[in-house]
């Protein structure tokens, strides 16, 4: 499904992008957080994706409208929600009790703009989609990264050659 | 007879469709006349043969040259699915027969439509194909020939009695299969099926089209409730699908069973997303590193490690073979330069970030795939060479070597923690 050239338009879209989310953070001198990036790379997946998927056509719609905005406003929704309420009202309820239909739920929820989207289309949306993060991560991992770590390397050599040893 | 005189309907809007595509611009404008039109146009051309005949050779003509391409006659297949419109339905169904004539002619006929004719009986199986994917080809010839068979019987027939009656009906449920038939169908048994269709469906004149949209027929001892047909052809296509993301999700080929194949899919698409996390967070502390050799970095630096990581979850293994050799030394080089310089605020956010995602160490040491993930971004020289030693010794060694970096790993985290 990925072949080699689009793991290689996808990896310069990644790097320009990245780039530019800097240099919109440059001015204000504040490192891009993980999250931007995040939702940068995303971005570029989805774009990658030429709207053909569900999910991506998902993940460009969420951007257009105001980041923040929704996630704060899942974030004020999620305590709401889960007060309990409802479920000691219907204890007993066995709400969709095949494992599977619980399991096609997560799913849904997992890939972006899925919820309620039919079984046989959330799978070949899922298929897009992990074969999508795959490209993304394989794309992440190329890019250039300092060793944010090296410091623990240090005393590492030494674990390591108990680890040989 | 009526499932052929369809297909051929879908023929003809299919060489109508290819006419204005290909420019063919008299063909073209014709057909979108009504069928009177067109057979009077068509009598000029073939002149002192029948009206009929010479509409049905000159349209046969032109489709020879593009229906002999393969993957535009899928496309081409929507096209005349959507262009099913009421008076397009009458124009089909009135040319269909006009295309079903030459058939019955075809013994002592003209040689031009003799010729065309076999051929345009191919084309129209080729529509009949419509849902299907490469498997549909190969039945192709095989529906050619019950085709050729089947139109002789049947043609003789048609034209003869009842045309309009049953071009009126015909229309009906062209409009109701046409427009409503979906896209998705299990290919193997809507061939088997389709051809099954057509054989019996001539010789019982009478049996009209099923309301089924998706001409699914029941295979020899098996139910044929409407209700288990369509639910068959729903579970086949779920485990189609089912097929492909056992394909992409390492691990799931000893898994049988939707639900604990599912359950490995959510676990893999969450790792994945996880994995995408880490490695923003990573990438947003590399911020002032980023704005210089970018692309050195990129094609150069981090390959080869990574890719010796991948082969066990086989993500990027054909990559890493030719890659790995050359970019060892560049490594060092790109290493001492880059990465000397203190970096010392940036690993302790970096640190502090990592040791937020808690849960993160336990699935690091599981996923294999993402323990090397360490080594990539810790290009001491010294650590470098002693995993280089590790890689060198051969792929079978790399997952021990990402099990020793997976303990670096949980060492630092567990320092920092």
């Amino acid at each position: 499904m990925e072949s080699e050239s689009q793991q290689r338009i996808y990896s310069t879209k990644l790097v320009e992008a990245l780039r530019h989310v800097r240099q919109n953070s440059l001015p204000t001198s504040k490192s891009p957080s993980g999250r931007e990036i995040r939702h940068a790379a995303d971005r570029v997946l989805a774009v990658a994706a030429k709207g053909r998927t569900r999910w991506s056509r998902a993940i460009l719609a969420s951007r257009l409208s105001l980041r923040l905005a929704n996630s704060r406003k899942h974030r004020k929704a999620k305590p709401g929600k889960v007060t309990g309420c409802s479920r000691l009202k219907r204890p007993e309820k066995k709400r969709s009790l095949p494992a599977v239909q619980k399991k096609v739920k997560v799913l849904g929820r997992l890939v972006p703009g899925c919820r309620k989207v039919s079984f046989p289309n959330l799978l070949e949306e899922a298929t897009d989609y992990i074969a999508a993060l795959e490209m993304q991560v394989r794309a992440m991992m190329r890019s250039p990264s300092s060793s944010p770590v090296r410091r623990s390397i240090g005393s590492a050599p030494a674990l390591t050659c108990k680890a040989l040893a | 007879m009526t499932v052929l005189e369809r297909q051929r309907a879908r023929a003809k809007w299919q060489q109508q469709e290819q006419q204005s595509y290909f420019g063919g611009s008299e063909f073209g404008g014709l057909f979108l006349e009504p069928s009177q039109a067109v057979q009077g146009n068509f009598q000029g051309l073939v002149g002192g043969v029948d009206s009929v005949l010479g509409e049905v050779a000159a349209v046969l003509v032109k489709p020879d040259l593009s229906l002999e391409s393969g993957l535009p006659e899928f496309g081409r297949f929507e096209l005349s699915n959507m262009g099913f419109g009421s008076d397009a339905l009458i124009n089909g169904s009135t040319t269909g027969f006009h295309i079903n004539s030459p058939t019955s002619m075809t013994s002592g006929c003209p040689p031009t439509v003799a010729a065309v004719a076999p051929e345009e009986r191919g084309k129209v199986s080729v529509p009949a194909e419509k849902k299907s994917s490469v498997a549909g080809r190969e039945s192709f010839k095989k529906r050619k020939a019950d085709k050729v068979q089947n139109t002789k019987v049947g043609a003789e027939e048609d034209t003869k009695d009842k045309k309009s009656k049953v071009s009126a009906e015909e229309g009906e449920s062209k409009i109701t299969t046409e427009q409503t038939s979906t896209k998705n169908n299990s290919s193997a048994t809507n061939n088997r099926e389709t051809s099954a269709d057509t054989s019996k469906e001539n010789s019982k004149a009478s049996e009209v089209q099923k309301p089924d949209y998706i001409h699914v027929r029941a295979r020899r001892g098996q139910a044929t409730d409407s209700h288990s047909l369509a639910e068959r052809v729903r579970r086949e296509k779920i485990s189609e699908r089912m097929k492909y993301l056992q394909d992409l999700v390492p691990g799931c080929n000893k898994i049988t069973g939707k639900a604990g194949m599912l359950d490995e899919i959510i676990n893999y698409v969450q790792s994945l997303q996880r994995q995408v996390e880490f490695l923003s967070m990573k990438l947003a502390a590399v911020n002032p590193r980023l704005d210089f050799n970018i692309e050195d970095f990129f094609s150069k630096e981090l390959f080869p490690a990574c890719s010796t990581g991948f082969p066990t979850t086989g993500m990027s293994s054909e990559m890493t073979n030719p890659a790995y050799l050359q970019f060892n030394p560049v490594q060092q080089l790109v290493s001492c330069c880059g990465l000397e310089m203190g970096m010392n605020t940036p690993d302790m956010a970096f640190r502090r970030t990592m040791s937020a995602p808690l849960s993160l160490p336990e699935t690091y040491l599981d996923t294999s795939y993402i323990t090397q993930l360490q080594p990539s971004s810790t290009w001491d020289a010294d650590l470098q060479n002693l995993l280089n030693l590790e890689f060198h010794q051969g792929r079978s060694t790399s997952y021990a070597s990402q099990q020793l970096t997976g303990s670096i790993e949980a060492s630092n985290l567990k320092m920092e923690i």
